[in-house]
């Protein structure tokens, strides 16, 4: 068992032998005193396509990353289309099929994963350097020229509908598709990342390749390779491989228009889980983009109230009273969009007093903002914990790709550490102010319904589902 | 969901490797018997201490089970100089953060820092491992935060349940049988007294080896050592834990209800401890059978005959036999006999056959590419150097590693799978909706 729970793909795993002692809280970001991002090569070929690449030489090995503008929140009607697709891109191209991609790889040790987010899709890959000729004309096949087999993507099909009613087994699976669902209402960012069973259930290998042909080309996508390699080789190599990916004839950039969130007053949506021994919850409203200028003081002030152990919403709900094994609250800044939230989860009988005493510490924060102290030891910690997050090549790359994405370069890395010494308590009481939502609060409770129904009435109108129920 | 625990199962196989090797560990160990293993590397300004303690839930019994995971987090409750909640205030103050694990056999401190907290870092610990205070007070709000672990765990994840069901079942005798977090009325039942005899038992220097890696210099680790640690006196050595399961004689099976879509099946085998010969021969045969798309279990049962959406073995290092364990979640609408019956061909056929040359190679090739992950971060070093000081014996093995399953043949794989696959060896685990009344 761990002290706090780490990413939580870990903790499935290590949950049946080990306990952890904290959930590590999302949002480290810190910096000590020198740290800089290592020099990196950004051009872009005649196709539009972005090329990133920093050697690294730690190891003999080489991390590949992609991003194509080609998320759920593409989807449109089709819920899951996106991310049926990128699993699927493994399935067979123009010069190999399935098997021999997974043989190739799988004997060299290579690992490949292709995936989609809510808001774009991802290619990567990590490989000896030795290998990079038997991996890297794979990779490029895989991006550019797959072909949905129709037997495999029926069978990713089933297995990706097993997975969503699997995921309704545990709250903590679901929450974020609930909650964005609630913010974003009909916005293309109320989209869950990976689908509806009603709506998967009807997909065929030529609705796959319709929505590759839309969205996946070279302009507005990046790739970046950080590792082992000969800079001057490397990029030869990448501008003939790459160069002749075509692009798409109609428009495949990502543009959206910020969502308009209608909380004008305090909403809660109650989701019933009939066997629930717990509530799992969360409260919050609107947050920032990702280009918010005040982003980095956003992160130093949110660290005080829930992003680290010694955070006031930890410090209040576990240290001082026991009433969850951990509480936290974070900021997810996307491009066109932000959420904020509070989130924690106790036992059903304690829903009342662990939801009260959480608004009580943020309520706190809103009056009396944050003492000179706190603030010092916030800055110090965020500072400490930022280098680890950008060590290995892995990083590195997804680090690239996503300056991609967001529209911001070294600089932020590069002066991570002045913005956070910067900040003081006056301003982080103006931060507090102008992006902590403080009226209109939205409650999101999954649990059992039958006992904690009069409960939520308390704090706003609410909105009844089923956890069985298709859809968020 | 498909990698193995990846803080248990350490990279076994270590090729003699450029970047690192055994004396770039250098180690020095303190006349109160604490052990210190130190790695420097500048690659970051930062660095870590883990801190291994032997200790777990097999050191207990039915009474205090989850005594060792619960004293994990009583670390954190205040000692001499540091009061309750000094600890992580001091800690995050200087830039550090901090996390812990207990599993059945060890208790792991983590902490991850810039590296000019290095002494605050030892000063905290010392004051911890010198002289903890178990106030009576936090001893009751932890409970409840215990209580809301294991709760939440047992909401959260069906394999936390199964896994449990099954441990009960194969171990009738030794202290795997129950789980790290322990029974609820354990855990709501001990007093300030077991904690007190607890820590006075296992948190004794000398049952403590201590790995730091990252930006630091060895001397000033040693001399830090020498005036935080070494004044710690070491004052009794743990009681060796005396069970053996007696060998299992004939197929287990249990069923657990729970609501889910599908079932979830476990299947375990008896095998043997990490020191024991046999081990690199079933690690190597636990990636055959489930690691990436050309696995047998995941090519045979997920992609061929879609009986199941995912499928694992899990066989990580052990102080005592512990089991080599198959994990699968059935699709939708497959009976879960049928799943059983698929993992069983695919065994037998390793049994009956033996497994190819290409695939003990893959492995091979496989088990280099985790190594250059595992060095790749300071934390990383220092989780894997522990683990082989403490699982193997000696850090050393750590090297040794590739030579040791370059031993490995053909003929071993199909000599320890028809050894421990045995019918009469397993204990099968089943958790579905619908179970009978």
């Amino acid at each position: 068992m761990l002290r706090t729970n780490f990413m939580r793909k870990f903790i499935d795993r290590l949950i049946i032998l080990v306990l952890a002692y904290f959930i590590v809280i999302p949002f480290s970001m810190g910096q000590t005193a020198g740290f800089q991002l290592p020099e990196y090569e950004k051009f872009t070929l005649n196709n539009g396509l972005t090329v990133y690449m920093m050697q690294q030489a730690e190891v003999p090995t080489i991390s590949f990353s992609a991003l194509i503008p080609a998320g759920a929140i593409q989807d449109g009607e089709n819920s899951g289309i996106s991310f049926l697709t990128a699993a699927a891109l493994q399935f067979g191209t123009e010069n190999y099929s399935k098997s021999e991609i997974e043989e190739a790889l799988d004997f060299i040790g290579a690992n490949l994963n292709s995936s989609s987010t809510k808001e774009y899709a991802q290619v990567s890959a990590r490989f000896a350097s030795k290998d990079t000729e038997t991996v890297l004309p794979i990779i490029k096949e895989v991006i550019t020229a797959p072909k949905f087999d129709a037997e495999e993507v029926e069978k990713e099909r089933k297995r990706m509908i097993s997975n969503l009613e699997r995921d309704r087994e545990s709250p903590r699976s679901v929450i974020s598709s609930y909650w964005e669902k609630f913010l974003f209402a009909d916005h293309a960012y109320g989209n869950p990342a990976r689908g509806t069973v009603s709506t998967v259930e009807s997909f065929t290998a030529s609705d796959l390749e319709s929505f590759y042909q839309q969205h996946y080309a070279p302009d507005n996508s990046a790739i970046a390779l950080v590792g082992d390699f000969d800079l001057a080789e490397m990029k030869t190599k990448i501008e003939e491989m790459f160069s002749s990916w075509e692009k798409t004839s109609g428009n495949n950039s990502a543009n959206l228009n910020e969502p308009e969130l209608a909380l004008d007053s305090s909403r809660v949506m109650l989701v019933n889980k009939g066997d629930a021994r717990e509530t799992t919850f969360l409260i919050g409203g609107k947050g920032v983009k990702r280009d918010n200028p005040d982003y980095v003081a956003i992160q130093v002030v949110n660290t005080v109230l829930g992003g680290r152990f010694t955070s006031w919403l930890n410090d209040e709900l576990r240290v001082n009273t026991g009433l969850t094994y951990g509480a936290n609250s974070r900021f997810t800044p996307m491009k066109y969009a932000g959420t904020f939230a509070i989130s924690t989860f106790t036992a059903t009988e304690n829903t009342e007093e662990t939801i009260d005493r959480a608004l009580q510490v943020y309520e706190r924060m809103h009056s009396e903002g944050i003492d000179e102290e706190t603030l010092t030891s916030a800055k110090n910690y965020v500072k400490g914990q930022f280098p680890p997050n950008y060590e290995t090549s892995r990083q590195l790359a997804g680090l690239l790709t996503q300056m991609f994405w967001y529209g911001f370069d070294e600089n932020y890395i590069n002066t991570f550490q002045a913005n956070v010494e910067e900040l003081d308590t006056q301003k982080a009481q103006q931060i507090i102010e102008q992006y902590f939502p403080k009226e209109n609060l939205q409650f999101l409770l999954i649990g059992k319904s039958e006992d904690i129904k009069s409960i939520a009435q308390k704090y706003g109108e609410v909105v009844e589902k089923e956890i069985t129920e298709d859809g968020f | 969901m498909k990698k193995l625990l990846s803080i248990l199962c350490v990279c076994l196989s270590v090729p003699v490797f450029g970047q690192m090797k055994a004396d770039d560990v250098q180690t020095f160990t303190l006349d109160n018997g604490m052990k210190f293993l130190v790695i420097e590397d500048g690659s970051i300004p930062n660095a870590n201490m883990y801190l291994f303690y032997k200790v777990g839930s097999r050191n207990e019994h039915p009474g205090i089970t989850g005594l060792s995971h619960f004293f994990e987090h009583m670390m954190f409750n205040g000692a001499e100089k540091y009061g309750p909640k000094e600890f992580d205030r001091v800690m995050e103050y200087n830039g550090g953060a901090n996390n812990a694990y207990t599993t059945q056999d060890v208790t792991v401190y983590t902490n991850w820092f810039p590296n000019s907290a290095l002494e605050v870092i030892f000063d905290l610990e010392a004051d911890r491992i010198g002289s903890l205070s178990i106030d009576s007070a936090m001893v009751e709000s932890e409970r409840g935060v215990v209580l809301s672990e294991r709760s939440t765990g047992l909401e959260n994840s069906p394999w936390r349940v199964l896994g449990e069901a099954v441990n009960s079942t194969a171990f009738l005798e030794h202290s795997y049988n129950w789980s790290v977090i322990g029974y609820e009325s354990d855990i709501k039942n001990w007093k300030k007294e077991d904690l007190e005899e607890y820590f006075n038992t296992y948190y004794d220097p000398s049952n403590c080896v201590i790995v730091i890696s990252g930006d630091v210099k060895f001397d000033e680790v040693k001399q830090l050592a020498e005036s935080y640690m070494a004044p710690i006196p070491s004052t009794r050595q743990p009681k060796p834990v005396h069970l053996v399961e007696p060998p299992q004689t004939g197929e287990r099976r249990i069923t657990v209800q729970k609501e889910v879509s599908s079932p979830y099946m476990i299947v375990g085998y008896h095998t043997p401890n990490t020191q024991h010969g046999d081990f690199y021969a079933l690690d190597i045969l636990s990636s055959i059978l489930s690691r990436g798309k050309t696995s047998r279990l995941y090519s045979a049962l997920v992609d061929q005959k879609q009986l199941a959406t995912g499928v694992f073995t899990n066989f990580g290092e052990s102080f005592d036999p512990n089991l080599f364990s198959v994990y699968a979640v059935a699709a939708r609408e497959v009976d879960e006999a049928d799943l059983e019956e698929a993992i069983y061909e695919e065994i037998e056929k390793v049994k009956a056959e033996g497994i190819k040359e290409d695939e003990l190679q893959k492995i091979k090739n496989q088990k280099l590419m985790d190594f250059y992950s595992q060095i790749e971060t300071i934390n990383g070093k220092s989780n894997n150097i522990g683990t082989y000081e403490l699982f193997f014996g000696d850090y050393r093995k750590m090297f040794d590693a590739p030579e040791e399953y370059e031993k490995v043949t053909m003929d071993d794989i199909q000599r320890v799978a028809n050894e421990y696959f045995k019918k009469s060896n397993r204990t099968v685990g089943v958790l579905k909706a619908n179970v009978e009344d």
